[in-house]
């Protein structure tokens, strides 16, 4: 049974990471055959660095996905901090089903509907190209937004109410005790929130590619455009640095997280201690 | 007694609900410049919401509070000289022991940082905690964590420190040294404490002045001596300790009827034959023989607590609480003296009838619905 069941977690992983492992090792293709290895060379990076359309791709998708997780994090941590202080129950659970909606709906939908109401916007102001960075900015912000409210809540639900009124208690005004004490207490919430965005924002491409007008592409935009053509291993190249980058970002992501619980255990087990020595100390 | 000081904080009338449910209801109360008062009463009974009122975290629907003479219905919390010690501490957890404590010095824009040092070692001192200025509060004990959040809310000097039912998540050994503590504190820095429990024994225990409220309404205020001795009602008779609360009669002044006999009392100006309230200490009755006894019943009941067994007699189908160091065995017939002076009279109230009969007493209800008391307000 043993045996069985770790064949088939092995199955899974290869059948996970197979085609990613594929792709690694043909972007060290000296050849440019897809299928035959002709040997190991870093030519199709060098070629991809030569590339200055992929290149301009890669940073334009960079500066997107950044401003758009800085703009929506700032945005939706706000959002999430007014819905977390509504009284009446109702309309908070009437904001947060508003707040999900664009998170279920079909990408295809969002993308359609965005780029309806950016043309029709557009026509209306009399501009002469409807859709650019900015609209591609706004689109992104749009459905980065639930993602950003949905990982801050969490953390001011978990936040004694009598937090931020020991720091008003204290002295603070509103403000004072926003930056002083609630936001030191909510921000794994708020870094949570603003690299799911960056991911989601990074990789987009269903939505990007009916917002986006010709002048700014995205990489996601950039390689779809380019498969259409021909498959050259450069793109293989390109993706195979995307997935190391995502790769490193999981790691120092997860290591954060596990020192933290480290903390966590090491505070747990000395105040256990010390809970002893108070014991004693009382006898 | 600090009843001869001078008033500080008068609350006119406060009235507050919350969604439709009255949880103040005009309420009334002067507190004077270094006296311990005690708000005390069973979950919901309004106390916390006092508290709030006070510290400006609500604010009255009607009525009015006044601070040293100034109305200050409208005064944020961090512009008023009041500060917290909170229910479950509300310490800051990104800050470590030290920054807690000088939080309030920072946001007061102190500069100098060897002031700040010596304030936050001063605070230190006082609630013993030296040595522990780098240590992060998340790996404190219950105590400590209770002894940074009284340093945190001392160190800006307020004249008003508001305490809601701080002691309640601590173990009971530690619970009683911090009453010690804290008395002692209050004795010493000459603040005003307002302090808010369900616990009766630390009100009488700790306070100058102890509140005793239920449903939104002031029952009594006074001391704990006046509150122990001399409830106004069957509810604060009840509240406060054991009691058996009888019906009976004032025959005249100094000469009250129940369960058939004639008792001689000291209270007086009742007028004649009129219905009342007695109140009796269970630990004011004597046991007897059953032929010498004032009255006589039967023990249907016998707890050991350690310094005194708790006797339930049945006389004439009331059951009274005895507590009596004599062991006396289950199913006896005994008789009962009660002095004069253990005798308490009360005029009739809403409350009379609902308190003071131990026909349905059992332990484990009481421990349960304190168990329950502990959990909201």
């Amino acid at each position: 049974m043993k045996i069985l069941s770790r064949i088939y977690l092995i199955l899974v992983f290869i059948f996970l990471y197979a085609p990613i492992a594929v792709m690694i090792l043909i972007s060290f293709n000296s050849g440019e055959s897809t299928t035959e290895m002709q040997g190991l060379s870093l030519y199709w990076y060098r070629e991809m660095l030569r590339d200055s359309a992929t290149l301009e791709a890669l940073r334009n998708t960079l500066v997107l996905s950044i401003s758009s997780a800085v703009i929506s994090t700032v945005v939706g941590t706000l959002a999430a901090v007014g819905i977390h202080r509504m009284r009446n129950r109702f309309l908070r659970g009437a904001v947060m089903s508003v707040t999900n909606i664009p998170m279920m709906n079909p990408d295809i939908v969002t993308g359609i509907s965005l780029m309806l109401l950016f043309v029709f916007v557009g026509t209306l102001l009399g501009l002469e190209s409807y859709l650019s960075f900015w609209t591609l900015l706004i689109a992104h912000v749009t459905f980065n937004l639930p993602y950003v409210i949905l990982s801050v809540l969490p953390k001011l639900k978990q936040m004694d109410k009598n937090i931020p009124e020991a720091a008003l208690d204290l002295g603070c005004t509103p403000i004072q005790s926003f930056f002083k004490v609630e936001l030191p207490f909510i921000m794994p919430g708020v870094v949570t929130g603003f690299i799911m965005a960056f991911t989601l924002s990074f990789d987009d491409f269903v939505i990007s590619n009916f917002t986006s007008g010709s002048s700014f592409e995205t990489l996601t935009i950039h390689i779809y455009s380019m498969i259409k053509k021909s498959v050259k291993p450069d793109i293989y190249a390109l993706s195979t640095l995307i997935f190391a980058a995502v790769l490193l970002l999981l790691v120092v992501y997860n290591m954060s997280d596990r020192s933290e619980r480290a903390d966590a255990k090491t505070e747990k087990r000395r105040t256990l201690r010390f809970r002893g020595k108070e014991g004693g100390a009382a006898k | 007694m600090s009843m001869n000081g001078k008033k500080l904080i008068e609350l006119r009338g406060i009235t507050k609900s919350f969604d439709g449910e009255v949880v103040l209801d005009n309420i009334s109360l002067d507190i004077y410049e270094d006296e311990f008062i005690t708000l005390l009463g069973p979950s919901g009974c309004g106390k916390t919401t006092t508290l709030r009122i006070i510290g400006g975290f609500e604010s009255p629907d009607s009525g009015d509070v006044f601070f040293d003479g100034v109305r200050i219905n409208d005064t944020p919390p961090y512009k008023r000289h009041i500060n917290t010690v909170f229910q479950r501490y509300a310490l800051f957890p990104h800050l470590n022991v030290y920054e807690n404590i000088a939080f309030g010095l920072r946001v007061a824009k102190v500069k100098d940082d060897e002031e700040i040092s010596n304030r936050v070692r001063e605070m230190l001192e006082m609630v013993n905690l030296k040595g522990f200025e780098r240590r992060h509060v998340t790996t404190l004990s219950g105590g400590q964590q209770q002894r940074v959040a009284i340093a945190r809310a001392l160190i800006n000097k307020p004249r008003v420190l508001l305490l809601d039912e701080p002691l309640g998540a601590l173990d009971l050994k530690l619970r009683k040294d911090m009453q010690n503590e804290l008395k002692n504190m209050q004795k010493r820095t000459g603040i005003t404490f307002i302090y808010v429990t369900h616990d009766q024994e630390e009100a009488l225990s700790m306070s100058d002045t102890v509140v005793v409220m239920n449903e939104g309404s002031i029952m009594q205020i006074g001391t704990p001596t006046d509150i122990y001795n001399e409830p106004k009602n069957a509810y604060v008779a009840d509240f406060i300790g054991e009691s058996n609360i009888v019906d009976g009669v004032m025959l005249d002044d100094f000469s009250v009827k129940m369960s058939g006999q004639t008792f001689v009392c000291v209270d007086k100006g009742f007028g004649k034959n009129t219905p009342v309230d007695v109140v009796v200490r269970p630990e004011d009755v004597d046991v007897v023989a059953p032929e010498s006894g004032m009255l006589r019943g039967k023990v249907t009941s016998v707890t050991f607590k350690g310094v005194h067994y708790e006797v339930i007699v049945d006389i004439g189908g009331f059951k009274w609480m005895i507590q009596t160091t004599d062991y006396v065995a289950p199913d006896a017939v005994i008789g009962i003296d009660i002095e004069p002076d253990a005798i308490h009279i009360m005029n009739k109230s809403e409350y009379s009838g609902m308190f003071g009969d131990y026909s349905s007493f059992s332990d484990e209800l009481d421990a349960l619905s304190e168990n329950s008391e502990e959990e909201e307000d």
